[in-house]
């Protein structure tokens, strides 16, 4: 349990400094180090990093700042390492200073639940904790904030007794960033000194950034490595691939499916409410008058009770009770995925490949809590294609770096049969092997793992089953793809043939011969004998649009009709600028044109230009045709499936109709589960339409 | 290959190029794909020729046509082939297999992808032509064998003029290099005093005969095969046996390779069977090293590795090893699991291939001394 509602970690630290003050906070941190990241030299860099980039993403979040973070890692004498970070957040006010890199931020918002990056850490503070214990060095901070005219410098300790921050060496002055010169309008930059291990490989701190800019597509990310003579040992620049900051999530309540009979009697005792009924109402979400009033009656609860004299019975019952009654499900907009388009992007910048399919999944509860699932998966490039795959686990955009074997999402990979979709998959067991990467991202607001130690996700049935339709998904692009490839290269071997080796058969022979040249026509029809159709999608560098041309050449000995559908990213900000052809739209994302006569031996060429789209955001399309006789690279339409894409299309232009503030009472009118099934119908559309892809071969 | 005795003139030679561009131009003209035939080049497709005494190719044909690219290519390249061959005997020259290999660079799509492309392809224009790779001015990268023992050549030299060699007299410890053409414009087989001709497998066996003066000793000829042998060692152990009317004499190690050798000397190679009765010496014998050997004699040897099992395996179903001789020392070389070399033999000592082993291994099939 990441958030406060349920981490032990929490608790007890929170118990600590609060009831029992008299037990250092040193103390706790030292029995606790393991799950708190800094029980090994190694590991605790790659913790500290975390801690700091986590704080700065999360700051320039918040502060509506795109994030540009600067890590730097200079190894000091002996076991000495010197760690520097540097961001153009907000900044922290003086005031807040002691507060942020002094306390263990514990329970600050107790009943709130949201996905944050912070929910799985230490916090800061544990960095400047670890830098005094190992090294007695201090932390140095330089914080502006944009209000202030001059920035504060300040160097802080922890008085490890009273878990409180000391400030020493205190002063305002401009600061003036090393590199560029000027004055830092805002930011931070916190550099100190602490015992660790600079080590690379696939647990390292290079690793861990990688990882971070993928899923944090809007940020600029650098790392610099310097060994003990000031060389630089390693280095790496992740360059923001989209100028979108994720969306502000909404803070919601608890759901009574996820609540445990201590967290409820807490919240018991802390309320205000003179009334169960505006209690149940008030604190948690998806209840409603009629589901308090059900809950109540089923737990044999007066109404007029205080919830303040709730007895530890009377709260089990009602722990029982929210199982038994038909509650709303919790809202799922406090949760922020990453969008697949930007983890095509954010994978794109970090590895360089042939082929790239993500998805993004509907949100979905489980035991009230609501999570959502990404998807990624690319394949070839630069990847090896020795081994098994790379495997890129995320838990709210934070990465996760160890125990892959022991992690459920790890497990959901491991329980594909991948050679269905064109991955080497020795008996069907482990990871697949061949030159791909698998990128999962879990956006939860209670993300669960296997341990404190934050680093696997626990088994949940419904998160493997979505992780699974994930992966599904994606899989089904990457067989397309491998196809697609197949058959191009085998259509292009044709071409070959005919356009290149046999004229020049036909020039030798005549040459040789002292004999007229052929007329080859008749010969290439009957080696050939199909219509072959080849799309190439661009990127008009000069326009910024991306461009799309179909080629279909008859090479068969009579004229042929058919009507050509291509798909095509269509949405609110992508438009088709340019058509050579005419044609019409056939349904949202297919658009058709018809060729009446293509004679034999003739080809013709449709192009289109499409704006709205950035340059690699158009890499994988589909060819579909209508009518009689075969075409080697396009596939025959599916009347079903199309009515299916126009249904949904429907569905989904009724939806756009309804304005936000509708939506939510059409989630309060019609049942929520219903709506939910709705949503997943219409996915499934779409899956129909790839699995005809694969059924149609 | 009619007979050798009879070369073809060069026009004979460039009308039978002429004929496989004719064959393509005529179906091109008929609308349907260029092709060329070939016969099946396969264990599975070689008979016993009874009047020859030798393993030709049967009646399998395989057909080449410019249906996939592969195939295509491989008639562009042969069209390129012939005329490069054309230009050749026009000019007078000659060129070396892997010259004509970088050479094709310049063929554009036509260009070789390996050498052993150009070689295969230059072995199916012999066979569809009927000519011999010697028409073609083609002559190969590898040189021929090693002779040492009591024979004498007339060799034709640069200059034209006839050169008497006497191969135990006239050359060094390295022997007489057989050049790669052999036939009688160029070398004449003049006379001889030996009672066999013993061709050996490996350099190192070869070089401890004639150290111990073997050749004089047992009255023979050594050859030094140098693994498969070449075709002009082929050739002239044909012509010797014929000629001279010699036994031929194979010593080689005990593995699977070893009897594709003697397969390919006795009986024809695979890969040469359109010029079986050319390059074959019927009636050429096994002398060792025998998986019989390996018992008797108590020599070092080798686990048989997988590749060998299955070489083993395929020699079984090969027709030229379908006797109940070879069938039995293959099944007893399986049976033992062992392989064995002839410098094994050095087991007992430097001298005990010559003083005991071979006396009494040709004294078995009659040659004793």
């Amino acid at each position: 349990m990441g958030g406060p509602s349920g981490g032990n970690t929490m608790v007890d630290a929170r118990d600590i400094s609060g009831k029992q003050k008299q037990i250092a906070v040193s103390e706790f941190f030292e029995k606790n180090k393991h799950f708190l990241g800094f029980d090994s030299l190694q590991r605790s860099l790659i913790t500290a990093v975390k801690e700091a980039v986590d704080n700065s993403l999360d700051a320039c979040e918040e502060a509506r700042i795109l994030p540009n973070i600067v890590v730097e890692i200079n190894r000091l004498k002996g076991e000495d390492i010197e760690l520097i970070s540097q961001d153009n957040g907000p900044g922290i006010p003086r005031d807040a200073i002691e507060n942020v890199f002094g306390k263990f931020l514990l329970g600050s918002r107790f009943h709130a639940i949201r996905q944050t990056r912070g929910q799985q850490g230490i916090g800061i503070t544990g960095v400047v904790m670890y830098a005094q214990l190992t090294t007695g060095a201090k932390t140095r901070v330089i914080s502006k904030i944009a209000n202030d005219s001059s920035a504060v410098f300040v160097e802080l300790g922890l008085d490890t007794r009273k878990n409180k921050a000391i400030k020493s060496k205190e002063r305002r002055e401009i600061w003036i960033d090393d590199s560029t010169g000027e004055e830092v309008k805002h930011g931070l930059k916190i550099s100190t000194i602490m015992k660790a291990k600079y080590q690379r490989g696939k647990q390292s701190v290079y690793q861990y950034l990688r990882m971070t800019s993928i899923v944090n597509p809007h940020a600029t990310i650098s790392l610099i490595v310097r060994g003990r003579d000031g060389e630089i040992i390693e280095q790496g620049e992740w360059i923001r691939t989209s100028e979108r900051l994720p969306r502000v999530v909404e803070e919601i309540k608890p759901h009574p499916h996820g609540i445990q009979l201590g967290t409820l009697q807490r919240m018991l005792r802390e309320s205000e409410q003179r009334k169960m009924t505006s209690f149940l109402r008030h604190n948690f979400s998806g209840v409603s008058v009629r589901a308090a009033k059900e809950v109540l009656s089923t737990s044999d609860i007066e109404d007029d009770r205080m919830p303040k004299r709730i007895n530890s019975e009377d709260a089990k019952k009602l722990i029982i009770s929210f199982q038994k009654v038909k509650l709303l499900p919790p809202p799922t907009d406090c949760l922020s995925p990453i969008d697949d388009l930007l983890i095509k992007k954010g994978l794109s910048k970090a590895i360089d490949s042939r082929f790239a399919s993500t998805v993004t999944r509907l949100p979905t509860v489980s035991q009230g809590n609501p999570f959502q699932i990404e998807v990624g998966l690319v394949f070839g490039g630069d990847l090896s294609a020795d081994g098994p795959i790379e495997v890129l686990r995320f838990a709210n955009r934070v990465p996760l770096m160890y125990q892959q074997g022991g992690c459920a999402l790890t497990k959901a990979i491991e329980s594909i049969d991948w050679k269905r979709y064109g991955l080497d998959h020795p008996g069907g067991k482990g990871l697949p092997k061949g030159a791909a990467a698998v990128l999962i991202h879990l956006a939860s607001t209670n993300v669960q793992f296997t341990s404190e130690a934050k680093e696997a996700v626990a088994d949940n049935e419904e998160v493997f089953d979505e992780i699974r339709k994930g992966l599904l998904e994606v899989g089904r692009g990457l067989k397309n793809h491998l196809k697609k490839k197949d058959q191009r290269k085998k259509a292009k071997e044709k071409f070959e043939l005919v356009n290149v080796i046999l004229p020049e058969i036909a020039k030798k022979t005549s040459k040789i011969l002292g004999r007229e040249e052929p007329d080859l026509a008749p010969v290439i029809t009957q080696i050939m004998n199909a219509v072959f159709c080849e799309e190439e999608l661009g990127w008009d560098k000069e326009r910024k649009l991306a461009t799309c041309s179909i080629k279909i050449f008859n090479y068969t000995a009579r004229a042929r009709a058919y009507t050509i559908l291509l798909k095509w990213p269509e949405n609110e900000n992508i438009s088709m600028v340019e058509n050579s052809n005419g044609g019409r739209k056939e349904a949202r994302g297919i658009w058709a044109w018809r060729l009446d006569t293509l004679n034999p031996g003739t080809s013709t060429t449709i192009s289109i230009s499409l704006s709205g789209l950035s340059k690699g955001d158009w890499t994988d399309t589909d060819v579909f045709f209508r009518g009689n006789g075969d075409i080697i690279g396009a596939t025959k339409i599916d009347e079903k499936i199309l009515e299916e894409i126009r249904k949904s299309e429907a569905l989904t232009a009724i939806r756009n109709e309804i304005s936000d503030s509708d939506l939510q009472e059409v989630n309060q009118i019609v049942s929520g589960s219903d709506w939910v099934e709705e949503e997943k119908n219409n996915s499934d559309a779409i899956n129909i339409f790839a699995d005809f892809e694969e059924g149609s071969e | 290959m009619s007979n050798v005795g009879q070369r073809k003139t060069k026009e004979e030679v460039k009308d039978a190029l002429k004929d496989i561009a004719s064959e393509m131009h005529n179906k091109m003209e008929k609308g349907v794909p260029p092709s060329m035939t070939l016969p099946v080049r396969s264990k599975t497709n070689i008979g016993f020729d009874n009047k020859l005494g030798v393993y030709k190719y049967g009646k399998k044909k395989s057909t080449r046509d410019a249906t996939s690219l592969g195939s295509a290519r491989q008639l562009l390249r042969s069209l390129h082939v012939t005329e490069f061959i054309e230009q050749m005997i026009d000019s007078g020259k000659s060129s070396t297999l892997r010259e004509m290999y970088y050479i094709s660079e310049a063929w554009g799509h036509g260009k070789f992808g390996s050498q052993n492309e150009s070689n295969n392809l230059a072995e199916d224009l012999e066979i569809v032509t009927k000519c011999l790779r010697e028409d073609f001015k083609l002559r190969p990268e590898e040189d021929g064998a090693r002779i040492i023992g009591n024979v004498t050549f007339e060799e034709r030299n640069r200059k034209g003029d006839w050169m008497r060699i006497n191969c135990r007299d006239d050359v060094g410890d390295s022997g007489y290099g057989v050049p790669y053409n052999v036939e009688s414009e160029k070398l004449t087989l003049v006379e001889e005093d030996v009672d066999f001709i013993m061709a050996i497998e490996t350099g190192g066996m070869f070089d401890r005969l004639v150290e111990n003066g073997f050749d004089e000793e047992a009255r023979c000829a050594l050859i030094h095969l140098k693994g498969q042998p070449a075709r002009s060692t082929r050739r002239i152990m044909k012509r010797m046996s014929q000629e001279w009317n010699k036994p031929i004499i194979v010593f080689a190690d005990c593995d699977p390779w070893s009897f594709r050798i003697y397969a390919s000397i006795a009986y024809g190679a695979i890969k040469t069977a359109h010029i079986s009765e050319y390059l074959a010496t019927k009636g050429a014998q096994y002398l060792g090293i025998t998986a019989d050997d390996i018992l008797a004699y108590d020599l070092p040897s080798d686990e048989l590795t997988k590749q060998d099992l299955s070489a083993l395996d395929s020699e079984l179903t090969d027709p030229r090893f379908n006797t109940g001789y070879w069938r039995d020392q293959i099944n007893l070389m399986k049976e033992i699991g062992k392989k064995a070399e002839q410098q094994s033999l050095a087991k007992y000592g430097l001298d005990f291939v010559t003083d005991t082993y071979l006396p009494e291994k040709l004294a078995d099939i009659g040659l004793g001394y």
